[in-house]
């Protein structure tokens, strides 16, 4: 009598990941919340009554009405439309920031930990010094000297957070070097290239893509902290941080124009993290049944 | 020693409730030790023998475990009637247990002497220095060198075998009158496997503590306990005096174990006997008699109906249908 | 123990180095230079002003001199505040900064530990769940998000707290526990799981076994035990205050060191960017040091290793 005869079902990993992360609703609600938010910063612009940009200085700092959904800020714009585009330009820095991310990051950690050794060391050790410093002032700093458009933003935040995720592939290489089926694969002529990218990387898509997840939120609000101290998108290109901004200055005043965006951010950043922690739990392989 | 049993366990069921079903660890299992006597618990991984001396001390994990029914007299209480206050006074000071991995059983940031200290001040009311130099007297006990420095020391700072003794140490310490003893021996090497049983027996008959002794390894069972019971899949197949069970083994699945230890007053056979196949499920097991699977010589109604425990010869009992129907006679029908 | 903390100390110094040295490095990449703002100066007096500041001399004599300041303590100078150095300058809004960081890094670990451990020890129940999900929530919620809520809250509709500035302990409350708390609903977080690996570990169940008291397993055995991980993220969580709160102290308007940090980069003041930069580098590794000590003092098997 063998162990499968006992009726359990068994899944590959990513059908048992799927089946657990259908479970979490925190996990759905984010991953719901996400997939609006985007539906809706792609397709607005093409329905929207207002452009972002146009004032309408006759109808400064109204709350919340039937013409303008959320109010016009002190230059007449209409917040609701302003914030759909902060969205667009938050949701561009996450998505955008993370390709540059992978791009860096896979290939240092894949080959640090492959090759080991000196090399290995030697890259670990940058590594830990950008790591150990806080994210958010390099990313400043970064910013302050590359200056430019949008494209630059994504390259300044990209260029810090790519660290944690070499680390961890890295880390991932090393634990697979160990195994045997590396060893089985040399012994049967596989080259390191081949090795690489046939072996080891699909065994550490899975924590790559939780740290992906997580690491976006962080994107969104590095983005918000550079706009909030102007040296972020130029306006008039809305983002959230700058709205926050300029709506502290009549915070007293108009209140909403502060707090739609701020609600917005935690909104956005929750739901990647919610998502994140479920398929970081989806993905753990000790929780496999 | 008098014929009242110190510890009783009659028909103890300890079910795990997870979600792929419910596990029959221990499926109505009885035994007893009598006091300064020491019997063994012997099987194979996984058979429930572990769990079922958890139950005893009340410590399996509810969730996901429960003790579902049975009585546990020990002394004349019934320690699963008890409350959590009135067990806890009853465990460390009467009844002691000895864990199989040591490395892992004591605690990592404390010295070895501030753990034994720690059950000296809860059980014997012991503080400070007085309590130290009885920990030192202790590990003196259990063969430790240079104890006065050892106290002082970390569980990480210890090799394998000495902090198994450290471990008898803590659980001698506050004097129990049972003892049970998880797979002592199985995470040191076969030297030192020797010293601590000698060491574990020897503080037994010293200081005449009960000793319940759990073990995979039938081998090593011969010289160390006057009984033996014999579990398999949460149940206790065979149980008698150890010499019986040596001269004459009835069980099929424990003639198998006898088999399979290799042994060197025989010739060296082609090659080392094992069963065939694997343990049972727990969630399903078996509806007959939980070894007929496994079983060479199983015929239709081990199948089908589980067999009782019945007395073959005095102090000799068996779970067979094949055995009982050789032997005495044995109750008809269900 | 001491070859441990000089292994560290010499890692400290030299991350410090390499830090001043690409800090410094990155300023010099800067197109133009720290004089180019709205108008452009006439020849001489850019060739005057960087005679003065000694940009005119090779790149590794001015990092020399950097670095010969930096040993005296010396932070270099301000573009934009021409009276003060930098490490004037920062030494002027340190003490808000630190008071502020250390009174949330206290918060968080008040809030988070006790509220970490009840979750554990309680698991399933009601306060496990709403702990759990009040943790995940407040680690997401980024400090100045909810610094702003509270502010509209507290100060723009009850008008209980005024909405910042510095000196009044009133002031203090809001900016303390909006840095606070992210800090905290994550070192609950590691707390509750820390704590639930401890409590399934072996020799907790040995001190069940031997009878002991359970406030005695609590407090002996498993609370250091959970630290342990704590610990780990404690250093981190610390330099996060440190640089997270430049955010809070601009929102609160709060004159410390993040103000005049985030003042600089708006001003393009690179002799007070880099000033600053070079000091939260070396505060965060200061409190990375402290933290590495005291992970060896909880844990044994560190020391003994």
């Amino acid at each position: 009598m063998s162990v499968t005869d006992s009726g359990r079902r068994h899944h590959s990993l990513w059908g048992d990941a799927f089946i657990r992360l259908r479970r979490n609703r925190l996990a759905i609600t984010g991953g719901v919340i996400i997939l609006l938010i985007t539906i809706l910063a792609v397709v607005y612009p093409f329905f929207s009554r207002y452009d972002f940009a146009y004032q309408d200085l006759n109808a400064i700092l109204q709350g919340p009405s039937a013409e303008h959904l959320m109010g016009t800020d002190e230059l007449g714009r209409d917040v609701f439309t302003r914030l759909v585009y902060g969205a667009r330009t938050s949701l561009a820095v996450g998505i955008f920031t993370q390709l540059i991310v992978l791009l860096i990051g896979l290939p240092v950690g894949a080959v640090s930990g492959a090759k080991g050794g000196r090399t290995d060391n030697l890259i670990m050790r940058f590594v830990d010094v950008v790591y150990a410093f806080p994210d958010l002032l390099l990313i400043i700093l970064l910013r302050s000297i590359l200056g430019g458009s949008i494209y630059m933003i994504f390259l300044a935040i990209g260029l810090v957070s790519w660290v944690n995720v070499s680390r961890l592939v890295r880390g991932q290489v090393l634990a697979l070097k160990q195994r045997d089926f590396v060893t089985a694969a040399r012994l049967f002529g596989g080259t390191g290239f081949y090795i690489n990218a046939r072996h080891l990387l699909p065994n550490s898509l899975g924590p790559v893509i939780v740290a992906v997840t997580f690491n976006i939120p962080r994107a969104i609000f590095a983005e918000a902290a550079l706009s909030y101290i102007g040296i972020g998108v130029k306006p008039p290109t809305p983002s959230w941080g700058a709205m926050i901004r300029d709506g502290f200055n009549v915070i007293f005043a108009a209140p909403h124009l502060i707090l739609f965006p701020a609600i917005a951010i935690g909104i956005l950043m929750l739901s990647f993290t919610f998502l994140g922690d479920g398929l970081r739990d989806a993905l753990d392989p000790r929780l496999r049944r | 020693m008098n014929n009242h049993p110190l510890l009783d366990v009659r028909n103890l069921y300890t079910y795990f409730y997870t979600h792929d079903g419910i596990v029959k660890a221990v499926d109505g299992v009885s035994y007893n030790v009598k006091a300064g006597e020491t019997i063994a618990l012997v099987g194979e991984s996984g058979c429930g023998k572990t769990v079922s001396a958890l139950s005893v001390l009340r410590l399996i994990q509810d969730p996901p475990g429960k003790i579902v029914s049975g009585e546990i007299i020990f002394d004349g209480i019934n320690l699963l009637s008890l409350s959590r206050g009135q067990i806890n006074e009853i465990r460390g000071a009467r009844i002691a247990m000895i864990f199989q991995e040591p490395l892992t059983a004591l605690n990592p940031v404390l010295t070895v002497g501030s753990q034994i200290a720690g059950a000296l001040e809860r059980h014997r009311n012991m503080k400070g220095q007085v309590a130290i130099e009885e920990a030192v007297r202790l590990l003196t006990l259990v063969g430790i060198p240079q104890p006065d420095r050892r106290v002082k020391e970390y569980p990480h700072q210890f090799s394998g075998g000495m902090r198994q003794r450290a471990m008898i140490a803590l659980a001698i310490s506050c004097q129990p009158q049972l003892i049970i003893a998880d797979e002592p021996t199985t995470v040191v090497d076969v030297t030192i496997q020797a010293q601590l049983l000698e060491l574990i027996k020897g503080l037994t008959r010293e200081l005449n503590t009960a000793l319940v002794l759990i073990t995979h390894n039938l081998g090593i069972v011969a010289r160390y306990a006057h009984r033996v019971y014999v579990m398999y899949a949460g149940h206790i197949v065979e149980h008698g005096t150890s010499a019986e069970i040596y001269r004459n083994p009835l069980h099929p699945y424990t003639r198998g174990l006898l088999a399979s230890v290799p042994r060197l007053d025989e010739p060296r056979k082609a090659r080392l006997q094992s069963i065939e196949g694997q343990p049972p499920d727990l969630i399903n097991p078996p509806k007959g008699c939980a070894f007929a699977p496994r079983c060479q010589l199983h015929v239709d109604v081990c199948l089908k109906e589980p067999p009782e425990i019945t007395e073959i010869s005095p102090g000799h009992f068996v779970a067979c249908w094949l055995v009982n129907a050789q032997g005495k006679t044995t109750n008809e029908g269900k | 123990m001491t070859k441990y903390i000089i292994r560290r100390v010499f890692w400290l110094l030299l991350v410090l180095f390499v830090v001043s040295f690409i800090t410094f490095s990155l300023m010099h990449l800067v197109p133009g230079g720290p004089w180019d703002r709205e108008k452009t100066l006439a020849p001489q007096v850019v060739e005057a002003l960087n005679k003065k500041y000694g940009l005119d001399k090779p790149f590794f004599v001015q990092f020399g001199n950097y670095l010969a300041g930096l040993l005296r303590g010396d932070l270099g100078v301000s573009y934009t505040y021409q009276d003060r150095g930098v490490t004037e300058i920062i030494l002027g809004g340190l003490p808000k900064t630190a008071t502020l960081g250390l009174i949330a890094f206290a918060l968080a670990i008040l809030i988070g530990v006790p509220f970490g451990m009840a979750a554990a020890l309680k698991q399933n129940s009601i306060i496990d769940y709403c702990s759990v999900l009040f943790s995940t929530i407040f680690a997401s919620i980024p400090g100045f998000v909810l610094g702003i809520l509270m502010i509209i809250i507290f100060s723009v509709t009850l008008h209980w707290l005024p909405t910042g500035g510095w000196g009044d302990i009133r002031q203090i409350i809001m900016p303390s526990f909006a840095l606070a708390t992210l800090p905290a609903a994550f070192i609950a977080r590691i707390t509750r799981a820390s704590t639930l690996e401890v409590l399934r570990q072996d020799y907790v169940r040995t001190a069940y076994a031997m009878g002991l008291k359970q406030r005695v397993i609590l407090l002996r055995h498993v609370l250091r035990n959970s630290l342990i991980p704590v610990t780990t993220v404690a250093g981190p969580e610390l330099a996060f205050l440190i640089s997270g709160s430049f955010i809070i102290e601009n929102l609160f308007s709060i004159p410390g060191i993040g103000r005049l940090f985030v003042n600089g980069v708006f001003a393009r003041d690179y002799g007070l960017i880099m000033g600053s930069v070079l000091f939260y580098a070396f505060a965060v590794a200061v409190v990375n040091l402290v933290v590495d000590i005291l992970y060896a003092v909880i844990d044994p098997r560190i020391r003994y290793s």
